[in-house]
């Protein structure tokens, strides 16, 4: 097993060592590719200046707000096309065309009608978790159990009851899956968001910065902030989710 | 039971459309915020008729064929070393989960910084965005093969190359088709946002012009002809996936 790990490193570090010698080969190299040690003390320097502190934090909350949004509208939305089949006629064709569309093709014409601020970049989020949260809500109501079903028809429930007492709490994991979905998703167009409107704090805005300035070495604190932050968050949600599912029977 | 007629699927976008036209007609939003949509059907026939559209859409769709073939035959062949060879899987694996976490938008500042704002930074990143769903579906895709089948390529004293490409291939071949769809549209996704960012052609950049010079009818025509190349590509794949998984499934 120790070995293993060794292996595994060796890769890693002979890229990390070619990025290095890369750098000193002469100035188009150095521009390029900068020194391990100027991204050392890029992160110190954007840490101690707070300045990745404040953006990190801008992009969080957006994706959390955004997420928050996605997650209720979606729940919702789900809800009820998989249990009104008329809304469902009225809704599915619009919702399905819409999807279509890449999510970041949107900003240019969200940018036009809302501008370049929060409010753009928070609808733009928002419509990036609501997809996964809208089609996932919808496929687990509609695999409910029949027999689920069933002992919901003979207890004569009314459907405010059915719904709380037995279609959600059998959706549930379909819904968490989809919150690690529209997780992954909403974080990726935040910081989508942020590169194409880079008005205001956040990461991508940071790294729009840095390109315009050639500063290689915060562009790649950046990135590597966004891929730990990114695993980190769907890490914290699959336990989380784990946990709040743990009185389901595992069949 | 008149709702249920096929034709109440229409009724939505139908709807959509006509407040679309009486909210633009009736004259509430500024013109250049709102058009109706007979205009912005006119500005997508001008830029037919002109050949700007078709222009736009070779530019995008030749780099979007380059760099996803060269990702996608990366991925093929890395995804079968991965799952067939240990000391492969010992040596790459955990840089390869690790590279698999970042975001390939995020990259677009680095990868600009890298190669420049040239057609090379947006085939990389289309390849990029294609390797990494193909290469792990592959690895996924092979390492479902039975091992029985493995066991009577060993009897039969089958060669490497024979193993690869007449039992491993076919028998991963479905889930190898569903990430390829993963990585077709994501790589589509991604490519127009890089124009949107960087391009001097290229559907993405068509809109982001139309955006710069406020001419939304512009916008629009790219925003739904983006739509509609996704769900062509992605719809494509999905009947190859449906009719090569067919012999599996009974």
């Amino acid at each position: 097993m120790k070995r293993h790990n060794i292996r595994g490193l060796v890769l890693p570090l002979l890229l990390l060592g070619a990025w290095e010698y890369a750098s000193r080969q002469d100035a188009a190299g150095a521009y390029a590719f900068v020194p391990l040690a100027q991204v050392g003390s890029a992160w110190v320097e954007l840490l101690g200046s707070g300045e990745l502190l404040i953006n990190l934090w801008a992009s969080l909350v957006r994706t959390c707000t955004g997420l928050a949004v996605g997650i209720v509208g979606g729940i919702g939305l789900g809800a009820l096309m998989a249990l009104s089949a008329p809304a469902n006629r009225l809704i599915a064709p619009l919702f399905h065309a819409l999807r279509q569309v890449p999510m970041l093709g949107w900003i240019p014409l969200i940018a036009l009608w809302l501008g370049n601020g929060e409010s753009a970049k928070l609808l733009i989020v928002s419509l990036a978790a609501l997809y996964p949260m809208v089609l996932n809500t919808f496929e687990s109501l509609r695999q409910v159990e029949g027999q689920h079903r069933e002992a919901a028809r003979v207890l004569m429930l009314s459907r405010a009851q059915q719904l709380r007492l037995i279609l959600l709490p059998a959706a549930l994991p379909g819904i968490a899956a989809g919150v690690l979905q529209a997780l992954a998703f909403a974080w990726v167009t935040s910081v989508g968001s942020e590169l194409f409107l880079s008005s205001g704090a956040g990461l991508g805005s940071l790294m729009m910065t840095a390109e315009a300035g050639a500063r290689m070495e915060i562009i790649v604190v950046c990135v590597l902030c966004i891929g730990l932050c990114g695993y980190l968050m769907s890490w914290l949600c699959t336990l989380l989710s784990r946990r709040l599912l743990r009185w389901r029977p595992t069949r | 039971m008149r709702l249920l007629s096929p034709l109440s699927w229409l009724i939505s976008p139908a709807a959509l459309f006509a407040l679309w036209a009486v909210l633009a007609n009736a004259g509430l939003f500024p013109a250049n915020l709102l058009v109706p949509p007979l205009e912005v059907w006119h500005s997508f026939t001008d830029l037919l008729a002109t050949g700007e559209l078709q222009e736009h859409l070779s530019g995008s769709l030749s780099r979007l064929a380059l760099g996803f073939v060269g990702g996608a035959l990366g991925g093929l062949a890395f995804g079968t070393a991965l799952a067939l060879s240990n000391t492969v899987e010992a040596y790459c694996a955990p840089l390869f989960h690790t590279l698999r976490q970042v975001p390939s938008i995020a990259l677009i500042p680095m990868f600009v910084l890298l190669f420049g704002v040239d057609e090379t930074f947006k085939i990389v990143i289309v390849a990029k965005t294609a390797f990494f769903p193909v290469a792990l579906a592959t690895c996924e895709g092979v390492r479902a093969i039975p091992r029985s089948h493995f066991e009577v390529a060993a009897v039969y004293r089958l060669r490497w190359t024979t193993l690869v490409g007449r039992i491993a291939l076919p028998a991963a071949v479905p889930a190898i088709v569903t990430g390829v769809r993963v990585a077709l549209t994501r790589a589509w996704v991604v490519l127009v946002a890089c124009e949107l960012l960087a391009a001097d052609s290229g559907l993405g950049q068509m809109i982001e012009m139309g955006r710069q010079m406020l001419r939304i009818d512009v916008v629009m025509v790219g925003v739904v002809i983006t739509g509609v190349i996704g769900f062509t590509l992605d719809f494509a794949l999905r009947r190859v996936e449906r009719r090569l998984s067919g012999w599996q499934s009974h």
